[in-house]
């Protein structure tokens, strides 16, 4: 479980970046933003909870009792 | 802007409570080892270390350096959120194996771990030697960017009353101070109150630049009018080198090594497992955050210069004083944030500076008082080599990160790697780290910051992974005396 939400951080890295988008164009609003930042802030937010899942989730071996 | 004698006071007061903190933590000492100063005898619970590692990450580079560099280069820099999340990410390789060596074997400083896991080759005394330099470089660099960050916020604060090169000195002083007096236990908990000041004085900073500005939609489109390449989709350059600021941001951050030993400084595997979780949001409240504060500032100051734009964090806050009175006080207490966070990441890297010239490259030995005030001499050698470059500062804030990733990131191999793949020997780890500095250096040197969009320091990495991997296949080590679980 906790390697495939790290698949998923990331492909959402990859997708937070705008390869899909002709370089130099002019974005439309998106939430007040051009849509390309509003795409990656949105990657990123998904990427965070992920992310936060999968540490939640880390076996640190060895792990002294609290 | 007129902040006067109000400004003066809040910094007053601030550095008072600076002062009273160290001589708690001073206070709350068990022994004089350094693993009570640099480490606070590891007994950093979840809140603490969150809130420590937080205001170590996020510094005076976050707070005047991205809002510059959001306001040179447009939307493109919604990179930065990316990127300082990457480095939570990056730590899923390094923390689970790391942390449990560390803990039972006592580490102190990064160079313990590279004395573990190559004890007994004949290379490991130089690999530990060459690594600890990089890291002491960068370090003094990172140190640097602090100084000159704190000397533009203390003259803003007190509108002139202390000048740039007085808040450089001054505040470098008061840091070494409560850190020599302190150690960890006192940079933690200022850290700690210092990430609260900063996340407040972030929101309300954005808040009021949003009201005034009409909202978001109305603030994009005032920036695509003036300055229609700061919104139009960024050029297949642009785009590489978001993916290469991620790589070399998220790779060399975890190495940190502040931040290493924050990892060593945890009081449990779950306070630190919890802190990590939480840190995931950090750049969504914070980077994003200031990303958005330096766009805002487009409208507002038409062609500010390259060095210039790094003042665009203290011209904002200037502008909100001139609101009246309430929002003088807000101002301030934003500034005192930024000053909070920019001194909270000195002094964290002045602690390991100390810890790492000592330990790592004099071979004190780390179970030892003596080390601990060896260390904190060396380190108030180098902040005062630092504060001296910091009084004609001229490379940006953002240029100068770049040059210490690119010097931190070829130490990747020797923790990364290591951690991972059995056959790495010192040896190759050795070369590998000398050619993709040469090469890192070289480009710095020459003045070729980029290839193509990709940072040399990443190009250097990859030709240091090439050098390490292919020497150890060539020449394997030979393992005497080291511990196989670690291998």
């Amino acid at each position: 479980m906790r390697r495939l939400l790290l698949i998923g951080v990331a492909v959402l890295y990859v997708l937070s970046i705008p390869w899909y988008r002709t370089g130099g164009a002019e974005p439309e609003l998106w939430l007040g933003l051009p849509d390309w930042v509003t795409v990656a802030i949105a990657c990123y937010v998904g990427a965070a909870v992920l992310n936060a899942a999968a540490w939640l989730l880390t076996d640190i071996p060895g792990e002294d009792p609290e | 802007m007129t902040f006067g004698a109000l400004g003066l006071v809040a910094l007053g007061i601030y550095l008072g409570f600076l002062v009273v903190v160290s001589e708690v933590a001073r206070r709350a000492r068990l022994d004089q080892t350094p693993a009570d100063h640099f480490l606070a005898a590891r007994h950093l619970g979840t809140f603490v270390l969150l809130l420590t590692l937080y205001a170590t990450a996020y510094s005076g580079n976050s707070l005047l350096g991205y809002p510059g560099e959001a306001y040179r280069r447009g939307f493109s820099w919604i990179m930065a959120t990316g990127f300082m999340m990457s480095i939570v990410v990056v730590f899923h390789a390094l923390v689970p194996r790391l942390r449990p060596i560390a803990i039972r074997e006592r580490f102190v400083t990064p160079g313990d771990w590279i004395r573990h896991r190559f004890g007994g080759e004949a290379a490991e005394g130089m690999l530990r030697k060459v690594i600890g330099a990089l890291m002491v470089l960068a370090l003094a660099n990172f140190l640097l960017a602090q100084l000159v960050a704190m000397g533009h916020v203390a003259r803003e604060v007190t509108s002139g009353a202390i000048p740039f090169a007085a808040g450089v000195v001054g505040l470098a002083a008061v840091i070494l101070f409560y850190e020599t007096r302190g150690g960890m236990r006192a940079v933690a908990w200022t850290d700690a109150a210092q990430g609260i000041l900063m996340l407040v004085g972030l929101a309300v900073l954005l808040g009021w630049l949003l009201a005034d500005g009409g909202g978001f939609a109305a603030t994009t489109l005032r920036i695509a009018e003036m300055r229609p390449d700061a919104v139009a989709v960024p050029d297949t350059v642009e785009r590489t080198n978001w993916a290469s600021t991620i790589v070399l941001l998220g790779l060399a951050s975890v190495l940190y090594p502040q931040a290493i030993q924050r990892v060593f400084a945890a009081r449990s595997a779950g306070s630190l497992r919890r802190a990590l979780a939480l840190m995931s949001f950090m750049p969504l409240t914070t980077t994003l955050v200031v990303t958005l504060i330096g766009l805002a500032a487009i409208p507002r100051f038409e062609a500010l210069g390259v060095v210039e734009a790094d003042t665009v964090m203290p011209r904002l806050l200037g502008a909100l004083a001139e609101e009246g009175p309430g929002a003088r006080a807000m101002a301030i207490a934003v500034f005192i944030g930024a000053l909070a966070a920019i001194m909270s990441t000195a002094d964290s890297v002045l602690l390991s500076l100390g810890s790492l010239i000592a330990v790592d490259l004099f071979d004190r030995p780390s179970g030892d008082p003596a080390t601990t005030r060896f260390g904190k001499r060396a380190a108030a050698f180098v902040m005062a080599g630092a504060a001296v470059l910091a009084l004609a500062p001229r490379l940006t804030l953002w240029r100068l990160i770049e040059l210490k990733m690119e010097l931190l990131i070829q130490c990747v191999p020797a923790f990364l790697l290591a951690l991972h793949w059995r056959r790495l020997g010192a040896a190759g780890c050795l070369a590998g780290a000398v050619v993709g500095t040469a090469i890192a250096a070289a480009g710095t040197l020459f003045g070729m910051k980029r290839l193509g969009g990709v940072h040399v320091g990443v190009i250097g990495l990859a030709a240091n992974l090439a050098v390490a991997v292919l020497w150890s296949w060539w020449r394997p080590p030979v393992q005497a005396g080291a511990d196989a679980s670690a291998r």
